[in-house]
């Protein structure tokens, strides 16, 4: 942490998120999870307003363990599901900074976002909110916590075979 | 509607294989929603769901929309959800609560048994025969409704056995799974996680006994975790997610000790006293709640119940150690919804949830690393089933091997057991025989 965190410019945040995904977009795990934090958490829940992901179920809760057994297993050959190509297009706009903490060098960001993505010979459409918890590192940020509300969390949906 | 005669429909299943059309064939799939789905008792929802008058959860039978409703009296009952007037559904899909359900169309009335309770400027039916209390008019009931420890399960069809008869051995896993908590009563958790399916609906059911897919299916998960176990400090405990995932690269000699079991109507189960679940570690305070409901004796027996899936056949799959449920909700012959619902042991500490949660965001959640290998295999199934190159479809794997213990058929666990047993009750609900 700074001690001369000031408040961020929301044009660097913009920056910073369109690079997350286009790790996403171009498939690489390894690229993207080091935007996370030792303790990071990337949430998709699977109810609107959902406020719990440990007594209610979601599509996706991963700490750090799990970011890592699915970049592993990411394309793995012995796995059916992988075995098909997956490409995704990510949109974010509105984005907008929520709060900072110029003590601690955190920041909540919220964004809308459309992911376009192609696997198993179909284009799939996903739209929803982002809220990213960042954190100041250097002269650069860390994801914490990236909560992704799509809008058909509660829907019936196929398989997810990539973060959004 | 379709002109399969019983002959045809037993020259597709032989003791060893069915055929192809099974799976594939659209009329096929007709004639089951008529002859299986329109029999069979099929889960409907849990009691949990409308816990109070006025409660009510709308839902589907096969293709028929109905709605579990919570009386005014306090009791459950199944009512088909369309209008007795234009035909409209009268309730969307979901729970909700309501004094009474009004029609959004014309604003006809029913109360929560689904009679009829009022229709507007109701003077324009003087002397034309309409008679609110004629139940031609109301929202019909299901030919038979019932519970079993609160799983509410309805049959379109007046003509078969009641429910305790369908549901037989399979009944101890609802058993087990309510008297895992300490109050002798489950809940439902919050929402489902729903998934569509490329797939014929069979296919998911028959996969929940096949014990020769885990350690090929999901391999690469359990790679993957066990590369991160291994840079894990000597001695450290495995996180809970690794001790969730491992049994699934379990052995086939592991699977075959599992045994699986074959019940009438094409119920059954693996396990029984192990299964992939019951190695957990024990979660601090739950095994003392058990004590002190139960005592130690009769806790410690409910605990060595272990069964890995049981099939209600055709619609419902449950762990009774886990306490999550799976739904099928057929759609099209190559199109299937399920549904996975989850269960809070009343009285248990809210940890035991937490890991029923957890075991399904890893397993059963569109976005794990297990269920969209298994929905990729069923759906290269149903796309190369249509191959012309072959007619049949082998599962005579441990035929000849089973072994009778009353009205059940066991045998080792990699068998193919169940799936024959599957496709004896599917020939006799879809020729009209007695399953």
């Amino acid at each position: 942490m700074t001690e001369t965190a000031v408040k961020p410019d929301i044009r660097e945040i913009e920056e910073f998120l369109y690079r997350e995904a286009d790790f996403l977009d171009r498939g690489d795990l390894d690229g993207w999870i080091e935007l996370y934090t030792e303790d990071a958490s990337y949430w998709m829940p699977a109810s609107p307003e959902q406020t719990d992901p440990f007594t209610h179920i979601s599509l996706f809760y991963d700490d750090r363990l799990l970011m890592e057994i699915r970049r592993i297993n990411f394309g793995h050959e012995y796995a059916a599901s992988m075995a098909h190509p997956v490409r995704s297009t990510h949109i974010i706009g509105n984005v907008r900074l929520q709060s900072f903490d110029a003590a601690t060098g955190e920041a909540r960001v919220t964004s809308n976002f459309h992911v376009a993505m192609y696997y198993r010979g179909e284009q799939t459409l996903y739209a929803g909110r982002y809220t990213h918890d960042l954190v100041r590192q250097g002269n650069d940020w860390k994801i914490r916590h990236k909560r992704v509300d799509i809008l058909t969390c509660d829907a019936p949906l196929k398989s997810i075979i990539i973060y959004l | 509607m379709t002109h399969y005669s019983a002959e045809h429909l037993r020259s597709l299943v032989e003791p060893h294989r069915v055929h192809r059309d099974v799976y594939i064939d659209p009329r096929i799939f007709d004639l089951e929603m008529e002859r299986i789905w329109g029999r069979a008792w099929i889960y409907v929802g849990h009691e949990s769901q409308v816990p109070n008058p006025g409660d009510y959860y709308a839902t589907t039978i096969g293709r028929e929309p109905v709605v579990m409703t919570r009386g005014r009296d306090g009791r459950v009952h199944v009512i088909y959800n369309r209008c007795g007037h234009k035909g409209a559904k009268v309730l969307s899909e979901g729970c909700g609560h309501a004094k009474g359900f009004r029609c959004p169309y014309h604003g006809w009335t029913y109360n929560l048994d689904g009679t009829l309770q009022g229709v507007p400027a109701k003077a324009g039916y003087d002397g034309t025969g309409f008679d609110m209390k004629d139940p031609q008019f109301h929202m019909q009931k299901v030919a038979q409704a019932d519970s079993y420890r609160g799983f509410v399960f309805a049959c379109l069809s007046p003509d078969t056995v009641d429910l305790k008869t369908f549901l037989g051995d399979a009944a101890a896993t609802l058993d087990n799974m309510a008297d895992r908590s300490p109050e002798g009563e489950v809940e439902v958790a919050g929402g489902p996680l729903r998934y569509v399916h490329d797939n014929n609906w069979k296919m998911f059911v028959e996969n929940l006994n096949d014990a020769m897919h885990p350690m090929v299916a999901h391999s690469s998960v359990g790679q993957a975790t066990k590369r991160l176990a291994a840079k894990l400090p000597k001695g450290a405990p495995y996180p809970r997610e690794a001790e969730i995932i491992f049994p699934f690269n379990s052995s086939y000699q592991f699977f075959d000790e599992m045994g699986v079991t074959a019940l009438p109507y094409g119920h059954g189960y693996m396990g029984g006293r192990m299964s992939i679940h019951s190695s957990y570690s024990d979660i601090p305070g739950y095994f003392e709640s058990m004590c002190k409901a139960y005592g130690e004796e009769k806790a410690k027996e409910i605990l060595s119940q272990n069964r890995h899936n049981t099939i209600f056949y055709p619609s419902f799959t449950a762990k009774d150690a886990i306490q999550a449920v799976r739904v099928v909700r057929p759609i099209a012959v190559d199109k299937t919804i399920i549904e996975t619902w989850h269960f809070r042991l009343k009285g248990a500490p809210e940890e035991m949830l937490k890991r029923t949660i957890l075991y399904s965001r890893l397993i059963n959640s569109n976005a794990s690393m297990v269920g969209p290998d298994d929905w990729d295999c069923y759906a290269r199934m149903q796309e190369a089933l249509k191959s012309n190159s072959m007619e049949w479809v082998d599962m005579r794997r441990g035929i000849g091997k089973e072994e009778q213990d009353n009205q059940a058929l066991r045998s080792f666990g990699t068998s193919d057991l169940s799936f024959r047993n599957q496709y004896r009750a599917w020939l006799s609900y879809m020729t009209g025989e007695a399953a």
